[in-house]
């Protein structure tokens, strides 16, 4: 496991589908994931100016950093398989 | 101040006439119309001119082009964006293509979107907002029900925001629905229409439409909608009001027969309708009128269709006149052109500036009837009596040329629209009378003045232009261009009534 992913979540404040996408996402994450994920999760609200510089439009909007090519996924995160799919990530 | 309409005027050269005061204040319109038909060009003006002339600030949500584009293309305006921005007065939100691949995995929304719109509106103190166009966030995303209840979203923030908003939507075909995805019917209570078709004369032809404002009032007509180097500008139909002054003060044409014809001239501000064929000398006459205010110092606008200006200087030299001379030095303006290179729109706006600019106070227009030969006839009434109105209430004295048809004989002068729009109809023809032309001239109307009704024949001289020589009499049929002497007449039938006589008949 040498790649290090950069990942950004985007959530608007406590919204429903934000709570279930920071949930669904720790959820994915915790077998394995977690010591090769850098993860910060971002509120629009509060920082709109970083939403504006990624072109950030839906949320809650997973976006995959590095490594290269930058990924974005919308939505609540709940299908698991297809996150880990839009990551390009695999588990074992 | 509380606003009766609560408009605020746009920004654009004519719209604030069509909409009856302008945009509705604090609310959304829905501005709908088909590829190239001047959406993202009019919506960047909203913006630029609120900044620049209303000192309001505006925010910019582009969906299409980048905002980089946007600065590009709008250069040719003449408009420095990229300063605004700088300013604090112009912010962007970019939701222009991203081309990092997203996937859809369960539920969201459009949040981060209205924050970026509220940042960016907080940011510049935004009072105008343009979203360019609301149809690519349907193209976005997949769910078209989480689109419409965020626009809905949106459009409640902007009413609560207090900001004037307009949202561009596309059209999938002219004369169809208003707008793809029904947008209309969930963003807004006001709707404007931008045309973009061909005419019958090959052209594209733009035009502006408001649909509806509601609970206000608005023109309910089309108006042509033109881009120029400026920007674009509306040219609504003209409303004229019939309130030019009532002036007693009479205004020389610079021919004394004529002016004794009219018992001392055409009344001041009034419309004078010069009509004739081909060479029955209607230029010449409109030379006479201009050379006289010239001499006078009164500044006056000659708007040319057929001749070009060293050939009218040619023309009024063989009479001795020196119109070159006040033309160089301002007291004429001279405009010639081909009636094609113009339109007729631009026209108005051409002489209204010019005789604003210039106080004019004497317009020529040689001829109308190329004019006419152009545009279809309501377009072509719709511009005279603009025109005349405009002059009318400048205090302008104006005259026009109409050039019939024919050499001979009586040319209807009534269809075409211009004899009620003037006051004033003076006649020039040619006769035919003893196997020799003889032109005359004669004055038909004059709104609010005697006038002589005899027929008079007139020279155009070396010496002194148009010369009057004295009233025609003895001949009848004249208005037929084929002259009898009546006493040839009489003899005539006296001779036939001794061939009767003789003959046994009678």
């Amino acid at each position: 496991m040498a790649a290090k992913y950069i990942l950004k979540l985007y959530v608007t404040g406590r919204t429903a589908n934000s709570i279930k996408a920071i949930e669904n996402l720790k959820d994915t994450l915790k077998d394995g994931l977690n010591d090769i994920c850098n993860l910060e999760v971002i509120d629009v609200l509060k920082n709109p100016q970083l939403a504006e510089e990624d072109k950030i439009m839906a949320t809650p909007a997973l976006v995959k950093v590095l490594p290269p090519p930058v990924r974005k996924i919308i939505g609540d995160l709940s299908d698991k398989k297809k996150v880990l799919l839009g990551l390009n990530l695999t588990t074992n | 101040m509380a606003s009766k309409l609560h408009k605020i005027p746009l920004g654009i050269h004519g719209f604030d006439e069509i909409s009856h005061g302008g945009i509705p204040k604090g609310r959304t319109t829905l501005v709908s119309g088909t590829t190239g038909s001047g959406k993202t060009a009019f919506s960047s003006q909203f913006l630029y001119q609120g900044i620049t002339e209303c000192g309001e600030n505006g925010v910019f949500v582009t969906f299409e082009e980048t905002p980089t584009d946007i600065i590009k293309n709008t250069k040719t305006f003449g408009w420095n964006i990229e300063k605004l921005v700088k300013e604090n007065k112009w912010a962007f939100v970019d939701a222009s293509p991203d081309y990092s691949s997203s996937v859809e995995v369960g539920q969201y929304d459009l949040g981060a979107f209205l924050a970026r719109i509220a940042y960016a509106v907080k940011k510049v103190k935004a009072k105008r907002v343009v979203i360019d166009s609301v149809s690519a966030l349907f193209t976005h995303y997949q769910d078209s029900g989480v689109v419409r209840q965020e626009l809905h979203k949106l459009a409640a923030n902007i009413k609560k925001s207090n900001v004037t908003c307009i949202m561009t939507a596309e059209r999938p075909l002219e004369d169809g629905q208003i707008s793809r995805y029904g947008v209309e019917e969930f963003v807004s209570d006001n709707v404007i229409l931008l045309h973009n078709r061909l005419n019958s004369h090959g052209e594209r032809e733009r035009t502006i439409e408001i649909l509806k404002f509601r609970g206000s009032s608005h023109d309910s007509e089309e108006a042509p909608l033109l881009v120029s180097v400026r920007g674009m500008d509306i040219y609504p139909r003209p409303k004229p009001k019939l309130r030019g002054k009532g002036f007693s003060q009479k205004v020389s044409t610079g021919i004394k027969g004529l002016d004794d014809m009219l018992y001392g001239g055409v009344y001041k501000n009034s419309t004078t309708l010069i009509t004739g064929a081909s060479g029955s000398g209607k230029t010449v006459t409109t030379l006479h009128f201009i050379m006289e205010g010239a001499k006078r110092g009164e500044e006056s606008l000659l708007i040319e269709f057929e001749e070009s200006p060293d050939q009218l200087y040619r023309n009024a030299a063989s009479f001795d006149w020196d119109l070159k001379k006040y033309v160089d030095n301002g007291t004429v303006e001279l405009l010639c052109h081909y009636p094609e290179d113009i339109r007729a729109e631009k026209y108005l706006q051409i002489i209204q500036d010019q005789v604003i600019a210039k106080k004019a106070k004497r317009v020529v227009f040689d001829s109308i009837s190329n004019i006419q030969r152009i545009y279809n006839e309501r377009k072509f009434r719709t511009f005279v009596i603009g025109l005349n109105a405009f002059l009318k209430s400048h205090d302008v004295t104006s005259v026009f040329t109409n050039t019939s048809p024919q050499i001979l004989g009586i040319t209807e002068i009534t269809e075409t629209h211009l004899s009620t729009a003037s006051d004033n109809i003076i006649i020039l023809k040619y006769v035919e009378l003893g196997g020799r032309m003889h032109r005359l001239v004669s004055v038909l109307k004059q709104r609010g003045s005697m006038h002589k009704k005899d027929l008079m024949e007139f020279e155009i001289t070396a010496k002194s232009g148009i010369e009057i020589i004295g009233p025609f009499k003895d001949v009848e049929n004249l208005m037929s261009g084929f002259a009898r002497r009546i006493r040839q007449m009489r003899k005539e039938a006296e001779r036939d009534l001794i061939a009767d006589a003789v003959a046994g008949k009678i």
